[in-house]
């Protein structure tokens, strides 16, 4: 409260929470035009590698809605916080995919990557949980840690359908929620004979001495690490376009406490500046009368 | 589809999956630069997670990936050597 012996309302206390917002402020900007230096970095690269899952699709087509008995969700979300809400957007779409692909003879497994991800799921999924992977973003994101992950990942994995999770970055306000399916080979080889985009694997001739069961193989795993590849840059790109936003809002709040609060001093300190000179004036004036 | 025997490739047998395999080429690739494109190179194969795996709902001791080592057999009578720092 105001210090002992003040005879008028003390400016004190809303000074030390001006000087507390305004060094907040700070550190929200700096932490803003970090992530934005960060991102023009990252946003080359992600768009560049763009490129490597694309022949895929036009190759082997998208299943989203395959329906598998061993699925595996590889959520990909961020060790740091402070990112706005795309871990939990992330989070949440695993769960929906979680719940849609469980059933009676159907199970899902989640592979996750990034510690926020990991605090959220442990809370209600915790005997889903197969693998958790931290310290992604210690060197910059290069395909070799990927692909040293994602052959972790494919041994010790069993899976039918792999599903990977991740928010992609479309601009820097606007990063959506993505899901990717991987078919592995035995699962892609019966969807081929169903037919669709897959079926016209068949039209295309395999030169060398591998068999077709082969190159499905190598393929499903080449494009597992390429997927995940760009699903972790896309993820970053849109945590760094992220905390840009939310320390910009952050700022821009304490810039309007900021203005409450100096208002309030202001007043505070000339009604002070008031009752000490009425007081200077009613003594003067009963000295004299 | 059987008939796997005849043509597994070398590496399919010993147990490396494609992405093992590419890795370990684009090592090699990466080892035979010259000196200024060898460094930044190298700045491109930096390996760090670390993994931990669930058992039960339980988490088991998280392990450190920081590098990974190839050893590939000498050339030239030389003793074999790191590939990957």
């Amino acid at each position: 409260m105001a210090p002992l012996g003040a005879r008028s309302v003390s400016t004190q206390i809303v000074r030390n929470r001006m000087k507390s917002v305004k060094n907040i402020q700070k550190i929200t900007k700096a932490m803003k035009m970090v992530a934005a230096s960060k991102l023009r970095a990252v946003q080359t690269r992600t768009e560049n590698s763009r490129g490597l899952w694309q022949p895929f699709t036009a190759l082997l087509g998208d299943a989203p809605s395959v329906d598998v008995k061993k699925n595996v969700i590889v959520a990909i979300t961020s060790d740091k916080g402070l990112c706005g809400g795309i871990n939990s957007t992330s989070v949440k779409v695993s769960r929906a995919l979680h719940k849609l692909t469980s059933g009676p003879d159907k199970e899902s497994k989640y592979v996750i990557l990034g510690e926020k991800g990991k605090v959220q799921l442990v809370r209600d999924s915790r005997s889903s949980i197969e693998m958790t992977v931290s310290e992604l973003q210690k060197n910059p994101i290069n395909y070799t840690q990927i692909a040293v992950l994602a052959d972790d990942i494919l041994k010790n994995v069993e899976y039918d359908a792999l599903r990977v999770v991740f928010n992609k970055f479309h601009s820097v306000i606007s990063f959506k929620p993505t899901m990717v399916t991987i078919l592995s080979p035995e699962v892609a080889e019966k969807e081929s004979e169903a037919g669709g985009k897959i079926g016209d694997l068949d039209a295309y001739e395999i030169e060398g001495g591998e068999t077709k069961s082969e190159i499905l193989q190598n393929l499903a795993e080449f494009q597992f690490s390429c997927v995940l590849y760009n699903g972790a840059l896309e993820n970053a790109c849109s945590e760094l376009g992220a905390r840009m936003s939310a320390m910009d809002s952050s700022s821009r709040n304490a810039g309007d406490m900021l203005d409450r609060l100096t208002l309030t001093y202001n007043r505070t300190r000339q009604a002070s500046i008031t009752t000490e000179l009425t007081e200077i004036i009613s003594g003067a004036s009963a000295l004299e009368g | 589809m059987s008939a796997t025997t005849a043509a597994v490739p070398f590496w399919r047998a010993a147990g490396m999956t494609y992405i093992g395999y590419s890795n370990i080429c684009a090592a090699l690739v990466r080892n035979c630069l010259k000196e200024p494109f060898k460094s930044e190179a190298a700045s491109r194969e930096k390996v760090h997670f670390s993994v931990a795996k669930w058992a039960d709902g339980k988490q088991e001791k998280p392990s450190v990936i920081l590098v990974s080592v190839l050893r590939v057999p000498a050339l030239h009578g030389q003793p074999g050597s790191l590939l990957l720092a």
